[in-house]
């Protein structure tokens, strides 16, 4: 089969591009050339790869209209296909033409043209070409074995030929064959392989000693670099007395530099001369570095408290006041949550490092910044730790506090979040949720199983169904016995994650069963009857089974909390309802003594359902 | 070689555009806080008529200031901006050709183009392109235009902001922008601390709140008025005033954070419906009888 190389030659694509395009290439190599790519050599400046192709395309048919429309269609049909109307052919009730397989040659400028366009990115633009890329596609090489194949891609030149890499050979190399591309471009200073670029900077970090990567920056310098070369470069000792996240922040975030430990870094450069490229980062990053301590002083200097008072001047959220009428609702709330005194310390200082310039600089480091000026103002480690830690959890996989303080901060602080958006109107619509309100959500679900913190679901206000709708994406269960738990009596939100889970273990067993059986016939028969008496009228009963089961009943009151001894106290009742069904007419003429069961079984659902609304789930 | 001063690297970077063809303009008369903002880039770019230039644009940020003590960052530095409209195909190969022209080894340093999407909410403009860095150090700003005062684009420009100060201390290898020779026996010291100095003092301390409240008022009544008359160009300069008032009382810190988007909405207004009036007058001019 022959063998077939196109690359797509770009300006400096970002690395989620390259990440885009490496997602999308094998799908449009098989739906335009109809074969596998071989491999994908994906980097800043091009996009490429290899492929064995047929030597002609497949026989196609194509369809047209119906059989029984062939009088009045097939002649329209055949001539657009440049064909005779006898010539169609009839497949399950259609007229199709044949169309043979042709010399994939024949076809290859049009099909990588629609390779090219096929391409789709979160972020393109428009320079002139007549479709959209991530960056300008400046040139297009496709050779089929020896041959050079012209794209069909008006205002992009095409042919047998690359580009080097950008600094050590920028000219253009001939592209002989399909089959030696990889060494060409190795030849003129390329590395078109991610996988090997991606080994060479692992070797080259490795080969300076244990080294990190906290923000993942690694997927991304991969891409932005044609010739790898790892180097490494120091700073000024002083700049270790600034808090390590600080340091560690300003190599990464923009650098991309990778720490060393102590003063050194590494970082991967694509050209240049190692002295000299190694001494402008150098200087770059003792730029940054003073800057961030410039920064760090001057907020030392001001103080945490002082910070603090700076609050009232900070707009929370647009309608719910300054961070000031923010801090002050946290500590009540984190009072109201159980908070001890370490924890309501943190909440008043919680808050303040949004007064400060560096978290103006990194937002990123909120919380941990002001757990740093906590400390250098002398409180404890207790309250340093609650304010480190207050926005945890922060991801789906991330741990929530450690600390007591910092689990009942953390959960004053979404909690007060999320009623105050939802109170303002800004409940999340579709994918848009600006105010990050779904994990605040998931947050405070997981902060009050996980973390112990008891949170009354009457405290959650105008959030509440959505924070409870959390629920059920949150927990391993099936949604019915969630939905059935948060109908029940339960008061706080991780009851409703036991119950749920308790009803799930108990569904298979006869109690539940018969629990079940009760509320749902006191439920199918009385639930939407309007005509129930207010309350029960002893005097009106005939049987004694409806005096049975009212005593039953009466007092009798399901602790949900208590799953155990509330499904056997349940379970008390259900033979009294089935033989109040047997023995009992319910839907008697007697309008007075009918009102008067249809409020009986009213109480039995209101007694049971204490547990759930048990309807919801499936049996 | 003789090390080049700042102002024969400048000479050098103008005359190499020039000779590309490019119309070389001076500063624009009023403050502006980037390059972008003078309408040889921001109006010129709207249309169908291609365009080159290249400019030196001294850029004003009260903001930015630090009393010239800090060797970094200044209210006051310069920006040498190309737009090239529309972009030729091989505009990055021009580009780092200039660089060597200024007087940049590019082979020496590790010029990386690294992903930057631009966006100027204030004049309703983004595009995609990069920061240039030489060695980790940003030295340029590199954008493909893609809307201008909220409107699309009939050729797509390439816009080229030059960071000379921080390329002149590239080139001359100058621990700082201070230490950069403007002239022989002259650093950039000598040239512009004292304006940094006084000028932050005057942005954060001394401007007349009041008074800049008043006249952001009249320049955009103003600017209103020579719109509705239809006089696009002299009805830009009154926003660009505007403009630099809102700036100065952001310096100030007399505007709290809900009032500075109101003034950012109002000045992006004002830039659209200017915009408008002059393509109209662009198009009516292109399709008068000569």
């Amino acid at each position: 089969m022959p063998r077939l190389l196109f690359e797509i030659g770009c300006e400096e694509l970002p690395a989620a591009a390259c990440m885009e395009a490496a997602l999308q290439l094998p799908e449009l190599a098989r739906q335009h050339l109809g074969a596998q790519t071989l491999e994908l050599y994906i980097g800043p400046r091009r996009l490429a790869f290899p492929v064995d192709l047929p030597e002609r395309t497949a026989d196609e048919w194509i369809k047209g209209p119906p059989e029984n429309l062939r009088d009045q269609a097939a002649a329209g049909f055949a001539r657009r296909h440049g064909v005779s109307a006898d010539e169609l052919t009839a497949r399950e009730g259609f007229l199709g033409v044949e169309v043979p397989g042709r010399p994939i040659a024949e076809v290859l400028p049009e099909r990588l043209a629609a390779v090219v366009t096929g391409l789709q990115f979160g972020k393109s633009m428009d320079w002139g070409a007549g479709f959209r890329f991530a960056r300008p596609v400046r040139w297009l090489c496709a050779k089929l074995e020896e041959e050079t194949v012209e794209v069909a891609l008006e205002h992009v030149p095409s042919g047998g030929y690359s580009y080097g890499h950008r600094q050590t050979y920028p000219e253009r190399v001939d592209i002989p064959s399909a089959r030696i591309y990889l060494e060409t471009l190795r030849s003129v200073g390329v590395e078109p392989d991610r996988a090997r670029r991606y080994q060479a900077i692992c070797a080259g970090l490795d080969a300076l000693g244990p080294w990190r990567d906290p923000l993942d920056k690694l997927d991304e310098v991969v891409y932005l670099v044609e010739s790898a070369r790892v180097q490494d470069g120091t700073f000024d000792e002083r700049f270790l007395r600034l808090p390590e996240r600080v340091v560690v922040l300003t190599m990464q975030s923009h650098q991309r530099y990778f720490p060393l430990g102590g003063n050194r870094f590494a970082f991967v450069a694509n050209g240049g001369d190692p002295d000299v490229v190694r001494a402008g980062n150098e200087f770059v990053l003792r730029g940054r570095l003073e800057d961030a301590e410039f920064t760090f002083e001057r907020d030392v200097e001001v103080g945490i408290e002082e910070l603090a008072n700076r609050l009232a001047s900070i707009t929370y959220l647009q309608g719910a006041g300054s961070f000031a009428d923010k801090t002050s609702r946290l500590v009540e709330t984190v009072r109201g949550l159980g908070g001890d005194e370490h924890a309501a310390e943190a909440a008043r200082l919680a808050k303040a490092d949004q007064a400060s310039e560096l978290v103006r600089e990194f937002p990123e480091l909120e919380g941990h910044i002001g757990a740093t000026y906590a400390t250098l103002a002398g409180q404890p480690d207790e309250v340093a730790t609650a304010i480190d830690e207050q926005y945890l959890p922060d991801s789906a996989g991330a741990p929530i506090p450690a600390t007591r303080a910092g689990r009942v901060l953390a959960a004053a602080d979404k909690l007060d979040h999320l009623v105050t958006a939802f109170g303002l109107g800004h409940a999340p619509t579709g994918s848009r949720d600006p105010y990050a309100l779904r994990r605040a959500a998931i947050g405070l679900n997981r902060l009050a199983i996980e973390g112990g913190v008891r949170v009354q679901r009457d405290r959650l206000g105008p959030a509440r169904e959505f924070v409870e709708d959390r629920l059920e994406g949150l927990l391993d269960l099936p949604v019915e016995f969630v939905r059935a738990a948060r109908a029940s009596a339960v008061s706080d939100l991780a009851g409703i994650a036991h119950l749920a889970r308790a009803l799930h273990q108990a569904e298979p067993t006869e109690e539940f069963a018969s629990v079940y059986e009760a509320f749902d016939r006191a439920h199918r028969l009385a639930g939407k009857r309007s005509d129930a008496a207010a309350v029960v009228d002893e005097s009106a009963f005939e049987h004694d089974t409806e005096r049975e089961l009212y005593d039953a009943l009466r007092g009798r009151t399901l602790e949900p909390s208590d799953f155990d001894n509330a499904l056997r106290s349940a379970a008390e009742i259900s033979p009294l309802v089935s033989r109040f069904f047997d023995d009992v007419m319910v839907m008697t003429d007697d309008e007075r003594v009918r009102a008067n069961r249809l409020r009986l079984l009213l109480d039995v659902r209101d007694t049971l359902g204490r547990l759930g609304d048990l309807s919801l789930i499936p049996r | 070689m003789a090390r080049r001063t700042y102002q024969e690297i400048i000479i050098a970077l103008e005359q190499y555009w020039a000779r590309y063809g490019c119309v070389i303009l001076t500063p624009y008369h009023t403050e502006v806080a980037a390059g972008t903002m003078n309408p040889a880039t921001l109006l010129r770019s709207l249309g169908p008529k291609p365009w080159k230039t290249g400019y030196l644009e001294p850029v004003i940020r009260p903001l930015d200031g630090r009393y010239g003590e800090n060797p970094m960052r200044f209210q006051h530095y310069f920006q040498y901006q190309v737009l090239l409209k529309p972009s030729p195909d091989d505009v990055l190969d021009l580009y780092l050709a200039s660089l060597r022209a200024m007087g940049l080894d590019t082979d020496k340093h590790d010029m990386r183009f690294v992903e930057d999407d631009w966006e100027q909410p204030t004049v309703g403009a983004w595009g995609l392109g990069w920061e240039v860095w030489a060695d980790g150090m940003e030295i340029t700003q590199f954008t493909y235009f893609q809307q201008v005062a909220g409107l699309e684009l009939d050729l797509i420009p390439a816009e080229i902001t030059y960071g000379l100060d921080r390329l002149a201390m590239v080139i001359q290898d100058k621990p700082t922008v201070f230490d950069v020779e403007w002239a022989e026996g002259i650093t950039w010291r000598d040239v512009f601390q004292e304006n940094e100095r006084q000028f932050s003092h005057y942005n954060f301390e001394d401007a007349d709140v009041e008074m800049l409240m008043r006249h952001f008022e009249d320049y955009e009544r103003e600017a209103r008025r020579l719109i509705d008359r239809r006089l696009a160009l002299p009805a830009y300069d009154q926003i660009l005033k505007a403009n630099h008032a809102f700036n100065l009382l952001d310096a100030r810190g007399a505007i709290s954070v809900t009032e500075r988007a109101a003034y950012i909405g109002r000045v992006r207004n004002l830039v659209r419906a200017d915009a408008q009036v002059y393509l109209e007058l662009e198009e009516a001019r292109a399709a008068a009888p000569v």
